[in-house]
């Protein structure tokens, strides 16, 4: 009673580090991937219906898939360098409070790189089907429209410098401690 | 576990989840107004495609959120360094609070810009004196993602004040000399008042060009300076 007993401490403690690394790692990849199919399959449907009476559109228009498709290549690239961030420590430093760190900053990294790639995707899908479907109506149109679909990824690359970032202070205890 | 647990080690949890939550709320809100709002240009710019170059504000404004995200997580996942300064079970909670101001407050902004920008600009394709308003109303929605911002840092500076004083009297006499404008059917936009100022000397377009200006810089002074403190302080 004399110090805090906080119930949450008391249980987090309890799991290891490594769980939550590889939750946030797959996490990372499987939810960027997620929301790059989410948006592939809302502009490739969009795409394919408007260009048959302007097949004109399709050769410009895959641009937009492939804005889509970078969202996932971000998760990739971000769960391969969290990956290398995983170090073997031994058991009786396995849950010192700097191993607990580490573990808990890989998990929020792959939680912030996946969930802001999959609303990037969902956003530049929404986009890029608009795009097509104005794309066929009128051709000036297309470069307009490209420009808001720039913003819309932008969205997935802030999740990127933040997962990399925090990426940086992860630190696992020396195994002479 | 003795009674002397204390449970700072599982601080970093909350704090890194503050981190996450103010940036990935606050992307939900900026790819949800981008896409509502692009859409809504979109199916405009077919039957108007002059306008949707001045139609991209609301899609900007969002995109600012997800900058706004971007600036909180940073701050705060640097700020978790437990060997520089000793990280607390409170500062877990501190850091995750903050963090889900910030998001939910950007996510809730992302709403607002999104749905007001999607029906004005296709209310503006129809009629073009709707610009304005609906220009003043996303800067209503942009102010709530602001207020989640400025929550991190503090109103503790004579200067936010006085310019919040100042901003609110501003915005009162901005009706009335809109009203001016508007009776006598000369346009209150950009273009309209800088032709007139450069080319006729009017009063009341260079007043209002001023007033303006005034505005601009009360609503920048504060979060800058703001920011400008908090900067310094963890640098020093």
């Amino acid at each position: 009673m004399a110090g805090s007993t906080s119930s949450w401490s008391r249980a987090l403690v309890q799991i290891s580090p490594y769980t939550f690394a590889a939750i946030g790692i797959a996490i990372a990849i499987g939810v960027s991937v997620l929301g790059a199919a989410w948006g592939i399959y809302i502009t490739g449907s969009s795409l394919i219906g408007a260009a048959i009476k302007a097949p004109r559109i399709t050769s410009k228009n895959l641009i937009s898939v492939i804005f889509c498709e970078a969202v996932a290549i971000y998760g990739v690239i971000v769960a391969i360098i969290l990956q290398t961030k995983l170090e073997s420590v031994p058991s009786s430093v396995m849950y010192a409070p700097e191993a607990l760190r580490a573990g808990y900053a890989i998990f929020a990294s792959g939680i912030i790189v996946g969930f802001a790639n999959l609303v990037c995707g969902i956003c530049v899908g929404i986009i890029g089907s608009s795009c097509a479907l104005s794309d066929a109506q009128n051709s000036s149109l297309f470069v307009k429209i490209l420009v808001i679909e720039i913003f819309g990824s932008a969205l997935g690359l802030f999740g990127v410098i933040v997962g990399i970032i925090m990426s940086g202070q992860i630190t696992w205890p020396s195994n002479a401690a | 576990m003795s009674s002397s647990f204390s449970g700072d080690e599982t601080a970093p949890f909350f704090g890194f989840l503050g981190a996450a939550a103010a940036l990935v709320f606050s992307c939900m809100g900026a790819a949800y107004g981008t896409a509502k709002s692009g859409v809504g240009v979109a199916s405009m710019g077919v039957m108007r495609p002059e306008l949707v170059m001045k139609s991209i504000v609301p899609v900007v404004m969002a995109g600012v959120l997800g900058i706004y995200g971007l600036i909180i997580a940073v701050i705060i996942s640097t700020g978790i360094n437990p060997k520089a300064k000793s990280y607390y079970l409170f500062d877990g909670y501190a850091h995750l609070s903050s963090g889900l101001a910030c998001g939910l407050a950007g996510l809730s902004a992302g709403m607002a810009i999104g749905i007001v920008g999607d029906a004005g600009v296709r209310a503006n394709a129809q009629q073009p004196k709707l610009f304005v308003g609906m220009i003043l109303i996303l800067i209503f929605a942009e102010a709530l993602a602001l207020y989640g911002l400025i929550s991190k840092f503090k109103f503790d500076h004579l200067e936010n004040g006085c310019c919040t004083a100042f901003l609110w009297w501003l915005l009162c006499t901005d009706c009335r000399i809109r009203k001016g404008f508007l009776a006598d059917n000369k346009g209150c936009d950009a273009f309209h008042l800088s032709t007139a100022v450069l080319c006729r000397y009017n009063s009341l377009e260079l007043l209002y060009l001023f007033h303006l200006f005034a505005v601009g810089l009360c609503v920048l002074i504060p979060p800058i300076s703001s920011f400008y403190a908090t900067i310094l302080r963890y640098i020093f």
